[in-house]
């Protein structure tokens, strides 16, 4: 009887219990999470076959129909994400089972270090938890719950490692997603307040333009923008990703920006996508232009690796949102199919290099990018992972970015808004500038390169391979998720709404 | 027509943000916090207005009280914090007490400030101008009204928290979990947590005290399925046990093996993720109750989470993992006065 | 004029207030009370509304989210105070230590 419903329910329970689980018997954390890994990876497993199999589906929880309940619509979008968190962060986790097995420094810093596990993995899982809550969730109050579950995980997790700067990294970070939750809520009350429902299917249905739904929607962005760090409000984002623990900096960037960035797609992309205006897409692009840039520029001038790697995430978001002008400018599936495809090799790209630049700060000691040189030589595999990660960001042929970006291309020059075109070109270029930077220190030769005597386990670094490959070979792998995501696209329109009701 | 309530409602409506901007505008923070907490409380009473009883009871023990007593004592550490350092003499080096260093106050320019207020100014007269102009809508009133029947429960917001919509408050339990979690991996909590020994006073009050809150809370919990109350409320009170609890120092308190004490914690978001499971293998669908049990089953739901909340409330207010037993404790650098967060470390 | 928007008005200006506080206030404390302000405001154009869909009948569907809503208020902000305090702490440890540096090795501006 495993249909499709029961994979999603397993989904949002075993995160949770094996969280629980992991927490009161702290001594078999390190147990409890792989475990929780492979089961969510299972999950989807099933879940991705049970819905290519019976298409998309709606399950209401607690047996209660609409408008009452709390609904879970499961459609191809939301497989993807799904999918996408269960590899990245099963890579993830894996690092991380590598990461606290390490037996680093004195006696009072490997204490830490074990206080650390003990907390990582209940964190880490509640995070999950909350992220397929997330992507499942068709209820825009329930989504704020969710969103608060990632919002405080990811907080605790960056002052996880106990740095002043992490610290008060968190700290911002924290009083950032307090505001961007106000704004969120205070969207969704209003919205609630004209249409009396809370479900995202039903409200598209009912949504015609007026004062309040424009106040509401602009409420709900300004949150969901903050969380996602778009260019004028990506302050925080930086100092947070790069002082973090190796493993957290790869959940953070690879995995907690997309579920904002997700819930602003089902916005912008289906809910409200028939009543807002044009130009409001276009402001969106434009601000997306000025993270590409701004990030990219910064990410060129920063001396610290995870620093430029956190840079990097701040101009590749800045892909996303040039994609949303183009998902309405274009009548068919291709730009909506890149953007995911950017989404999904953007998180297996972006874990594995701060996977990546993780080993290699434990190798080095640092990781100042002008000290380097010729780490290749005691770390081939990791170098090898961050440039193989570093060469997808640049969107280079075989990879999922590349097909992304040639996808939104056409789009734009099919519609004749070349200009965004020639952002995403000139992206790329100023994306292979810095990758560039770091990967002529990387591969050169130069030996001996002092390291430390710290021996990196082998899990680690294959984990970051494996990603890095994933999202080179996404672009070839690309046919069967784009069909998954054309098969779940009608539960959106109104006519699949009164067939599921 | 303006009778003597809608005068009230007026009063109350002006009072609310006039009390924000005097507790924002206070250079004194303990002035600020005490201006806060009575800001909770009129809140309460205007959730008492618009006729929100449970909202009023959860405002009056958690958003007046619980989060108050949070910041007093946040305020008393950062305090105790300055008052070392003066000690330690480096006055001449630092102006203002109270400000962390790296993130030193700018000084944002006239201009720009201006420009940033008037946006904002620009914005809430439009949403203010958009929320007079729209009708209500619906409302999913009466479609509680509907199913009530069904639910288990007679008061409606109890049928909404744990059976319409309880899904929202299952993850809103972890929520809860969560923030302990969250508290517990930043830190090791120092007790006692007053330097001073408590008073006979206070120590015969909260011996009193304890009990009889514990009971309100089991009431509470009880009376939530037919009226004002439900698990938030006896979890509030609970934690306020807690609290004096720990503020008396009893020594009970400070021997709950820390096992015991994570069991409390995740005792209820583990029976409701139990419970939830259990429905899906009865053929159900998740946290869908057997009709004729359903009152039951939220009773048990809510008492569980009930004595959770009231744990993880108190642990919050502790602020701290509990210490190590001093078995491990070898080494003397870490005496019961020092700073017992040495883990934490200041290594850059 | 209809009561019910004196606290929507209300509501609306504890928000601004909040938000102005938490982008003004150079006191981490105080951007956290800004931030239960905003917070508060928002519950009150919420329960507002819950009573403005009818004339006898209550909405409770609001009233169960703003219950939601308090307790990730409280939780939020505990871990947010326990981090200020850290945050403080670290700091004065790194002052302290600098100082008896300075002590040590005598007066070294920079």
């Amino acid at each position: 009887m495993a249909d499709a419903a029961f994979w999603a329910i397993c989904l949002v329970v075993a995160p949770l219990f094996f969280a629980i689980s992991s927490f009161v018997r702290g001594g078999l954390a390190h147990v409890f999470g792989p475990l929780a890994a492979w089961l969510n990876a299972l999950a989807v497993l099933g879940l991705t076959v049970s819905f290519a199999r019976s298409g998309p589906l709606r399950y209401a929880i607690g047996g209660w129909q609409l408008p009452l309940g709390i609904n879970f619509r499961i459609d191809g979008l939301c497989v993807l994400m799904l999918a996408m968190t269960a590899v990245t962060g099963l890579a993830v986790s894996m690092y991380a089972l590598g990461y606290f097995s390490l037996r680093i420094g004195s006696a009072r810093q490997m204490s830490r270090h074990e206080q650390q596990r003990l907390f990582f993995w209940p964190l880490w899982l509640l995070l999950w938890a909350g992220l397929n809550g997330l992507y499942l969730s068709s209820d825009l109050f329930n989504i704020y719950v969710t969103l608060e579950i990632t919002g405080l995980a990811a907080v605790s997790l960056t002052a996880l490692s106990g740095k002043p700067a992490a610290r008060l990294a968190a700290l911002r970070y924290l009083l950032v997603s307090l505001l961007g939750s106000c704004s969120y809520l205070l969207g969704v009350a209003l919205l609630y307040r004209c249409y009396g429902i809370l479900d995202m299917a039903a409200l598209s249905r009912l949504v015609s333009p007026g004062p309040l739904l424009w106040c509401g929607l602009a409420l709900l962005t300004a949150g969901l923008l903050l969380k996602t760090a778009l260019f004028p409000l990506h302050f925080w984002l930086p100092p947070a990703h790069a002082n973090a623990l190796a493993p957290v900096s790869a959940i953070l960037s690879g995995l907690v920006v997309k579920a904002s960035f997700y819930l602003l797609l089902r916005l912008w992309g289906e809910v409200f996508a028939q009543v807002l205006p044009p130009a409001a897409y276009v402001l969106l692009g434009a601000l997306g232009c000025g993270a590409v840039l701004w990030g990219a520029a910064q990410a060129l001038l920063q001396k610290r690796l995870k620093m430029l790697i956190a840079y990097s995430t701040v101009a590749q978001l800045g892909y996303l949102f040039i994609a949303l002008p183009l998902i309405r400018l274009d009548p068919g599936p291709a730009a909506r199919q890149a953007v995911v495809l950017l989404i999904l090799s953007h998180a297996c790209a972006k874990s594995a290099m701060f996977m990546a630049a993780g080993s290699i700060f434990l190798k080095a000691g640092h990781d100042r990018i002008a000290d380097l040189a010729g780490i290749k030589e005691v770390l081939p595999v990791s170098s090898f992972a961050f440039v193989l990660a570093g060469v997808s960001l640049m969107g280079f042929p075989p990879s999922g970015g590349f097909v992304g970006k040639w996808l939104l291309l056409g789009v734009s020059l099919a519609g004749g808004q070349w200009w965004w075109g020639m952002m995403l070109v000139t992206g790329s270029l100023l994306a292979a500038g810095y990758v560039y930077r770091v990967a002529s220190r990387l591969l050169v030769f130069k030996a001996p390169f002092f390291s430390r005597r710290q021996a990196i386990p082998p899990v680690m670094e294959w984990s970051a391979v494996l990603l890095a490959v994933l999202a080179m070979l996404l672009g070839l792998l690309a046919g069967s998720p784009l069909e998954l995501l054309a098969a779940g696209n009608q539960v959106f329109s109104p006519a699949g709404l009164e067939v599921l009701r | 027509m303006m009778d003597a309530m809608g005068i009230f409602d007026m009063v109350l409506a002006l009072a609310l943000p006039w009390l924000g901007w005097r507790l924002l505008a206070s250079p004194d923070l303990f002035r600020a916090m005490v201006l806060f907490i009575s800001l909770g409380l009129l809140m309460a009473l205007t959730w008492v207005r618009l006729q929100a009883p449970d909202v009023a009871l959860a405002e009056a023990a958690i958003g007046a009280g619980l989060t108050g007593a949070l910041f007093l004592s946040a305020l008393r550490r950062l305090e105790r914090l300055s008052e070392a350092e003066r000690r330690l003499a480096f006055a001449g080096k630092r102006e203002e007490e109270d400000e962390i260093p790296p993130e030193r106050h700018r000084r944002a320019k006239p201009v720009a400030y201006g420009l940033a207020l008037l946006l904002l100014a620009v914005f809430v007269l439009l949403l203010a101008w958009s929320l007079a102009q729209t009708p209500a809508g619906g409302g999913l009133g009466p479609a509680v009204g509907e199913q009530l029947g069904q639910s288990g429960v007679r008061s409606e917001v109890t049928a909404v928290l744990l059976n319409f919509r309880g899904y929202d408050t299952l993850l809103e339990v972890m929520v809860l979990f969560l923030a302990a979690l969250g508290v517990w991996s930043l830190t090791r909590v120092r007790l006692p947590l007053q330097d001073e020994e408590p008073g006979p006073v206070l120590a015969t009050l909260v011996r009193l005290l304890a009990p009889l809150m514990i009971m309100v809370a089991g009431y509470l919990v009880w009376i939530g399925g037919s009226r004002a109350g439900g698990a938030f409320q006896g979890g509030a009170v609970l934690a306020a046990a807690g609290v004096l609890l720990l503020l008396a120092n009893v020594t009970v308190v400070r021997q709950i093996p820390a096992a015991l004490l994570r069991w409390g914690l995740a005792l209820g978001p583990l029976l409701f993720l139990l419970t939830a499971v259990v429905c899906v293998a009865a053929g159900g669908n998740l946290l869908e109750y057997p009709p004729q049990r359903a009152g039951a089953w939220i009773l048990l739901i809510e008492s569980a989470s009930a004595v959770s909340i009231g744990v993880t409330l108190a642990a919050l207010y502790a602020g701290g993992r509990p210490p190590e037993p001093p078995a491990q404790d070898r080494g003397g650098e870490q005496g019961p006065g020092r700073d017992a967060d040495a883990d934490a470390g200041g290594r850059q | 004029m209809n009561t019910l928007l004196f606290y929507d008005f209300s509501g609306l200006a504890l928000l601004a207030i909040g938000l102005h506080g938490l982008i003004r206030s150079s006191h981490p404390l105080r951007k956290i009370l800004a931030a239960n302000l905003m917070t508060s405001g928002v519950f009150l154009i919420m329960i507002s509304g819950a009573r403005g869909t009818g004339q006898t009948m209550i909405d409770p569907v609001p009233h169960a989210m703003v219950l939601t809503g308090i307790v990730v208020s409280v939780s939020t902000t505990a871990v947010a105070l326990v981090l200020v305090c850290l945050v403080q702490e670290t700091t004065n440890r790194a002052l302290l230590w600098q100082k008896r540096k300075r002590e040590k090795w005598g007066r070294t501006d920079g």
